[in-house]
């Protein structure tokens, strides 16, 4: 095929090309002049008390700004309802970076999943969270208990409120373990060796489960692994440690006889295993928050079967502690225009708000009056075969505080790491040490400086 | 040509500001080859890479093999029948990107798939976590990016194939070749051209892979990491650690691998040669 | 012997035919089965329209009807967008194929070079330049960098340096037309099908596009919907568990995906089935024929 133009390049095309071109160049000059100019973010210095405020909600928290906008007519609430950044994910982190870039952007206040959130928010580069101390008076925050306060707390700072408590017990199918003639353990030993017997007298049937991508803060936290401790200026990861091998030590043979399956609550196979009018959970330790969201909701176990145990001990030790999965940090945004606004609408989130009946709050509250008033109605909730409260009220002043929150997600370490490998057949045991050297590479491209003894 | 425009503001000016990001640090200072040096020691570099290169490799040769095969099939007797498997083959492309690894994580699960058979004994996974393990993953976004893609380039080569004069297969024809020679010696050549285009293009976007592995992570709740391929490694270091210098290094180590390719694929079938 | 040819060449496309199909067909059947008869009546079984219409009405009551919103800016993202590029694509394709002007290695290898870029690199800089233009926000941010479509310039390349024969050119510029009227009169006619090629193609991309939209829009009720589809995906309970309750009563579960999946994927498909004859035609149009 012959393409040309016959003699020389016809004079129009070039003119045209020198046009486009010189456009071009005038249009990227305004571009490059416009960006070199812009790009600082304005100091916040003015406040609105009537400006409206965005408040970032997760689907469970839905309600919650839903019925604040509805008891509060006349105040302009914009609800935005996102993924609630849990299992891990970096989602705000991203956000955060971008609207901290162009300057504006943030809403007002967030809530989310990850109880760490706040760690990374309160520091450089992000920047992102508000100092409470002045927002919220002492008197109210007071009412947080300490541990729930500490975790909010960074650098002697408090940034967030916990939505609630989510303190680990163990929660007993008690129609079963009558059925079967089982007394409820008291210690991890005494739950291990039930699991045993379940494994040879009722196979199928389940003690608990360990893939979950928080399964290391059931049985590792509670049981005072070390592998987020701040020492000083260091991180101690200690996978290896005797309080996480013993742990292992335990568990091993129950995820090989199929008592304690590596396998997530929330999957629809698990439910359809284990779950349903013939539900095959004995016993499962859990958070508070597992109460009916997980047991009625997910996996449909019918009414006047579940309760709440004391959480586990090791042994003989004392005190007793448990781990912690979740807290629901609410966090108010430094960049906020009207942080009067904001900070009302986080104090009566976590302070007023109370429904009764079905849509009651899924958790704990971690408001300590506002959790008496929930106690009493769980007390008195037809779902539960006996009196769950005893059991969470006593486990909530009981996890460890040894376990620090840092500024790196840990879920998918434990996930990539631990439960893949575990579906794959391995034991706890032998994934200590992979855990344990993810975690600190994890920890160590988060700008930590680690040590692991 | 308003395409200059464009070109300038959203490709050209992107491309040089990304080049000054990975020779500088985040306050502008020169510091050379540091980035890449230093983001290629991170312990999420190598797996990141091996995983975009094998993924891409299996991609690209089944995409090359397959699609030019299926569309020299449909067109060695275009009719009716052939204008149906087209239509077939087309569908799924309608749903790439978000909606298809929706559509294959339902695929992957073996309590609700169609293909369970295939699930449990070609690759072994009685559950849906076992569909995702690591070793299968660069197999399984294979597929999936198989799925979505093949149709629309099985059109494009069908259309190519179109472009062929009858009298070229007619001679053919009268000389004696079977369908089979005809379609290899006389087709197949005159469609290097989009071949090739083929080719760059599936490996640009194979090692930019970037949805399908983040959405895996998602519904997989962090068992699929979420810097499984090299593109999302650059998207957390400029999206969560602020580094936008090494985000732009990795960037840039990818093009060179795109750019490498597409000289290989370009010298090798004269892609640019306009006369013929 | 031509029979069993024939039949392999059937029992081939069959096999195909079917991989690409029947996941498609699951997603039709799913939204009409509940999320415990998916599992329990099979993929291919048919549960009722009143799933359907369940199904719909949670996905509808998501967020205050966010997914109209979703579905309605992916319209709007992609119709826009496809727009500017049939106006600058084609008479560049056109110019980069026919004509010899001086820095025309460089437009293609340029063109190239950008195509095969990877996104992440690109999508901050062009971020910090929308912002710069204070277009972050406004649907903008997102048509004009869609507007850059690059392939789009390839194809219409490649198009005419293989299908337009040199003598219809020289037929024309022997009748006395300048380079415009040239490409007025001769290249555009011919060029249907690279335009239907074109704007499918850059409909289908944009439609599909991820990454940019997922970087450069904080406000969930301007996603596309394929970001929205992944909102959602994460809003589902037995793929992203809330810690702090369940999340049951937001209502999405997987037939409630299925049927987000499938009205995401009508537009498309819509466009394509527009786009078929020009698609299956190829890529010539009574051109002369030498």
């Amino acid at each position: 095929m012959r393409l040309f133009w016959g003699s020389a390049p016809p004079r129009s095309w070039l003119r045209v090309l020198r046009r486009s071109v010189l456009t071009s160049l005038t249009v990227t000059g305004m571009v490059v002049a416009a960006a070199c100019s812009s790009g600082q973010p304005s100091a916040n210095s003015s406040q609105d008390p009537n400006s409206p405020i965005t408040v970032w909600v997760d689907a469970v928290r839905l309600p919650v700004a839903e019925a604040y906008v509805k008891a509060h007519p006349n105040l302009k609430v914009n609800v935005v309802t996102y993924d609630g950044n849990g299992n891990g994910a970096t989602g705000l982190q991203t956000k955060i970076q971008l609207w901290n870039r162009t300057g504006n952007g943030w809403p007002d206040v967030v809530f989310s999943q990850q109880v760490n959130d706040p760690v990374w928010m309160a520091q450089k580069p992000f920047e992102f969270a508000a100092k409470l101390k002045g927002l919220i008076p002492d008197d109210v925050l007071s009412q947080w208990p300490a541990p729930s306060t500490a975790q909010c707390t960074i650098d002697g700072e408090q940034y967030c409120v916990q939505d609630n408590l989510a303190q680990v017990v163990l929660w007993v199918n008690k129609k079963l373990m009558d059925q079967f003639g089982y007394t409820v353990p008291k210690t991890w030993q005494e739950w291990a060796a039930l699991g045993q017997k379940a494994a040879t007298e009722h196979p199928g049937y389940i003690v608990g489960n360990i893939g979950d991508s928080y399964g290391h803060w059931i049985y590792l936290w509670g049981n005072q692994c070390p592998l987020e401790q701040h020492r000083g200026s260091q991180l101690l990861i200690n996978s290896t440690d005797s309080h996480c091998t013993r742990v292992a030590t335990l568990v091993d043979p129950l995820i090989k006889n199929g008592s304690l399956p590596p396998l997530s609550v929330f999957t629809p196979d698990f439910a359809r295993k284990y779950g349903g009018a013939k539900g095959k959970v004995l016993m499962m330790p859990g958070p508070a928050w597992y109460a009916q969201a997980v047991f009625d909701e997910t996996l449909h176990i019918p009414a006047g079967e579940m309760t709440a145990a004391n959480a586990l001990q090791w042994e003989s030790e004392t005190p007793i502690t448990t781990g912690q999965v979740g807290g629901g940090p609410w966090i108010i945004s430094r960049h906020s225009k009207n942080l009067k606004g904001a900070a009302d609408f986080v104090v009566w989130a976590t302070t007023v708000f109370n429904p009764e009946g079905k849509d009651t709050r899924p958790g704990y509250p971690a408001y300590a009056p506002l959790a008496d008033k929930w106690l009493a109605a769980q007390a008195k909730n037809p779902y539960f075969a006996a009196d769950p409260t005893p059991a969470l009220k006593a486990a909530a002043s009981q996890v460890w505080s040894g376990w620090h929150l840092v500024t790196y997600p840990d879920q998918p370490v434990w996930s990539n790491t631990v439960v893949t490998q575990m579906v794959a057949g391995k034991s706890l045991s032998s994934l200590l040490q992979p855990l344990g050297d993810a975690l600190a590479r994890e920890a160590q491209a988060a700008g930590y400086e680690v040590v692991r003894q | 040509m308003p395409y200059l425009p464009f070109l300038i503001v959203f490709g050209l000016l992107p491309m040089i500001y990304a080049l000054y990001l990975a020779v500088t640090n985040d306050i502008g200072g020169w510091v050379g080859f540091d980035n890449f040096t230093r983001t290629v020691r991170d312990f999420r570099f190598l797996p990141a890479l091996k995983n975009v290169l094998l993924y891409t490799s299996v991609w690209l040769v089944s995409l090359i093999v397959l699609v030019v095969a299926l569309a020299l099939l449909l067109h060695g007797r275009a009719n009716r029948v052939s204008s149906t498997f087209r239509f077939l083959f087309y569908l799924p492309g309608a749903l790439a990107g978000a909606a298809s690894v929706l559509v294959w994580l339902f695929m992957l699960d073996p309590a609700v798939s169609p293909g369970s058979f295939f699930l449990r004994h070609l690759l072994g996974s009685d559950l849906f976590v076992e569909s995702i393990a690591p070793g299968k993953l660069p197999y399984v976004f294979a597929v999936i990016a198989f799925w979505t893609g093949a149709g629309g380039w099985i059109v494009v080569m069908y259309g190519a194939l179109n472009t062929i004069p009858h009298d070229l297969e007619e001679a053919a024809r009268i000389d004696g070749a079977g369908p089979l020679t005809i379609a290899l010696r006389v087709k197949l050549p005159l469609i290097r051209k989009w071949i090739a285009y083929m080719a760059i293009l599936a490996f640009a976007t194979g090692t930019q892979l970037f949805v399908e592995p983040q959405l895996v992570n998602q519904a997989s709740l962090g068992m699929v990491p979420d810097t499984w391929s090299s593109n999302q490694l650059a998207y957390q270091l400029a999206f969560r650690y602020g580094d936008f210098n090494g985000a732009a290094a990795i960037s840039l180590d990818l093009i060179l691998i795109g750019l490498v390719a597409a000289t290989i694929i370009i010298r090798r079938t004269g892609l640019f040669r306009t006369e013929d | 012997m031509r029979f069993a040819a024939r039949a392999l060449r059937f029992a081939i496309l069959a096999v195909f035919g079917l991989f690409f199909a029947v996941p498609i067909v699951w997603l039709v059947l799913a939204p009409t089965k509940s999320d415990e008869t998916l599992v329990t009546v099979g993929p291919f079984g048919f549960g009722g329209l009143g799933q359907v219409a369940e199904a719909w009405q949670h996905l509808d009551a998501f967020s205050g009807q966010i997914y109209r919103a979703w579905i309605g800016n992916s319209l709007v993202y992609a119709l826009g967008a496809t727009a500017i590029v049939l106006v600058t694509a084609i008479p560049a394709g056109y110019g980069l194929a026919l004509s010899r002007f001086p820095g025309r290695k460089l437009l293609l290898t340029l063109t190239l070079v950008v195509m095969i870029m990877p996104a992440a690199a690109l999508v901050l800089p062009i971020f910090l330049e929308l912002e710069a233009l204070r277009l972050i926000g406004s649907p903008l941010s997102v048509i004009l960098p869609f507007a850059f479509f690059p392939f789009g310039v390839y194809l219409a390349y490649i198009y005419y340096s293989t299908a337009i024969p040199a003598d219809l050119l020289d037929a024309a510029r022997i009748d006395g037309c300048g380079e415009w009227s040239t490409f007025w009169r001769v290249a555009l006619p011919l060029a249907k099908p690279v335009v239907a090629l074109v704007f499918f193609f850059s409909f289908v991309s944009d439609w599909n596009n991820f990454f940019l939209p997922y970087a450069v829009l904080a406000d969930s009720s301007q996603y596309p919907i394929q970001v929205g589809l992944s909102t959602l995906l994460s809003s589902t309970p037995s793929f992203n568990p809330a810690s702090g309750g369940g999340g049951q009563q937001v209502g999405i579960f997987r037939p409630e995906l299925a049927l987000a999946t499938l009205l995401a994927v009508i537009p498309v498909a819509i466009v394509f089935l527009l786009s078929q004859r020009a698609l299956v035609r190829g890529l010539v149009a009574g051109a002369v024929k030498s």
